[in-house]
């Protein structure tokens, strides 16, 4: 034990201490990083704080919505232009961990962090977001499918510091919903779902569904898509979404569940998400 | 590497160098020498080590001592009630058989003086909810909820 500890306030100094110091880490609410230092990872020379960077702060809901990337997951929570455009990304945060790990956890560390399970990359991903990714060189606009690459493994270079999650509101009329199951309320997923529906009349001509913790990265469920895209979203259809979405996954077993599990919960979260849309179950 | 951090604690000034690598935790029980807060799991999964940062509940285990600096930290060894007595919600905790063993009583009641500061009147089912990160290995919860309840109704008479 005995790593550095640095609070820059700019950005810059942020980039500068981040090339000066080898072998440093960027901190943001720490609830994953000092975890995973209390279990062994290899020791950093320093962190680096986010948390004093004023350009990392705040919820912006203009035009586009761009959340801070070390806005504390309790504030993004209860934000009301979140809950009303992206109400399945607050309720993936209502879910993560306890209160106490939500006031100082970020969406930006949630991403960055990129496990398997991130509770809030699903509803990310059917709502199309994207992240802003800034150095010393300057910015680039990349989206969270692109970002996530593997279990610990983003699209961040070395010294990228992520900045904010930008959202575009969704259009008129469309429906949202987050489903997971864990073991108990405070533990990562076994399986969670978003889903996310537009409405044409009596059809639904834009359908997007994502599911965490059952592949390498939180993953879109493109065929499950195609197959419901375009329908009335009716039993059978929805039918045949599970089936399809189990075959589009490929969940491990671990200490939390099996994989024959994950997938058949993935499945039956996948066709209750789509009665939600349907509106043929009240709210989750 | 030793920074000096400079906040509030419990109401007074505090200004220490420290080991950049410290906790919270560390700097209030190893530094100041304030035991009150304790540590369980380390890991931010028991909630034993819960203090108020800004009026917020974190995990102490999990907030680096260097981030404290300019805030006004909170802990069981702030609360008081009038004349040296326990606070109302510690008086409900210990009328109610809300601590047996007591360790996870200081994170436990830390969670309820947040709890209440925002929600003066919560529901059973919102206290559950804001105990989700506080875990007790003796009492099995119905007498901490009760102790809860009983401090929202103290709460109450005390402002009216
Ligand atoms: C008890 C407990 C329960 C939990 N439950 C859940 C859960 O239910 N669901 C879930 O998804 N997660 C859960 N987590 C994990 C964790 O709380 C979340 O992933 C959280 O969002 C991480 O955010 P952070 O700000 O604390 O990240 P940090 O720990 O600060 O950072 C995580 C990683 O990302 C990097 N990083 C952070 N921010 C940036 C940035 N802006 N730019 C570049 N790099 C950055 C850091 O270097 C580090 O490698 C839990 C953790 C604990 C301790
Ligand atoms: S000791 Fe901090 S949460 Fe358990
Ligand atoms: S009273 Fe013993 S852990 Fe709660």
């Amino acid at each position: 034990m005995g790593y550095g500890y640095h609070r820059p306030s700019t950005l810059d100094e942020a980039f500068l201490l981040a090339d000066e110091i080898p072998d440093s880490r960027f901190v943001a609410g720490g609830t994953d990083l000092l975890v995973q230092l209390r279990k062994g990872e290899p020791e950093p020379s320093a962190l680096i704080s986010l948390r004093g960077l004023s350009e990392l702060r705040g919820v912006e809901t203009s035009k586009r919505v761009r959340i801070g990337a070390t806005v504390p997951l309790s504030d993004v929570e209860v934000n009301p232009a979140v809950a009303d455009m992206f109400p399945a990304l607050a309720e993936s945060i209502t879910k993560l961990g306890s209160r106490q790990i939500r006031n100082v956890a970020t969406v930006g560390g949630n991403l960055c962090n990129a496990s398997p399970a991130a509770d809030t990359a699903p509803p990310l991903l059917i709502y199309g977001a994207s992240v802003e990714l800034r150095d010393a060189r300057g910015t680039r606009e990349v989206t969270v499918e692109d970002f996530l690459q593997g279990p610990g493994q983003t699209a961040l270079r070395s010294g990228e510091i992520l900045t904010a999650i930008l959202l575009d509101p969704p259009a008129d009329g469309t429906r949202s919903v987050f489903l997971r199951k864990g073991r108990v309320a405070m533990d990562l997923p076994i399986s969670s779902v978003a889903a996310l529906a537009e409405r044409d009349g009596a059809t639904w001509p834009r359908v997007r569904l994502a599911a965490g913790a059952v592949a390498p990265v939180p993953l879109r469920l493109r065929h499950s898509e195609a197959i419901v895209e375009g329908t009335n979203l009716d039993a059978e259809i929805r039918a045949r979404a599970r089936e399809t979405a189990q075959s589009e996954i490929s969940p491990i077993t671990d200490l939390r569940s099996t994989e024959g599990y994950r997938q058949h919960l993935t499945g039956v979260l996948v066709e209750r998400a789509l009665e939600h849309l349907a509106g043929e179950v009240g709210d989750p | 590497m030793t920074i000096e951090v400079s906040f509030e604690l419990n109401g007074f000034g505090v200004e220490v160098d420290v080991e950049a690598h410290l906790r919270l935790l560390d700097l209030l029980r190893d530094v100041l020498g304030e035991t009150g807060t304790k540590e369980a799991c380390g890991e931010g999964e028991c909630g034993a080590c819960t203090v108020l940062v800004d009026g917020r509940a974190v995990n102490s285990c999990l907030f680096p001592a260097g981030e404290v600096g300019g805030t006004a930290v909170t802990t069981i060894e702030g609360l008081t009630g009038s004349h040296g007595q326990p606070s109302f919600i510690q008086k409900a905790f210990l009328d109610h058989g809300g601590t047996q063993c007591g360790f996870c009583a200081p994170g436990m009641i830390m969670t309820t003086v947040a709890l209440l500061a925002e929600n003066p009147h919560p529901t059973e089912s919102e206290i559950r909810q804001a105990l989700t990160g506080n875990l007790c290995r003796c009492t099995g919860y119905y007498q901490v909820v009760e102790a809860i309840q009983e401090a929202a109704r103290a709460g109450q008479v005390a402002r009216s």
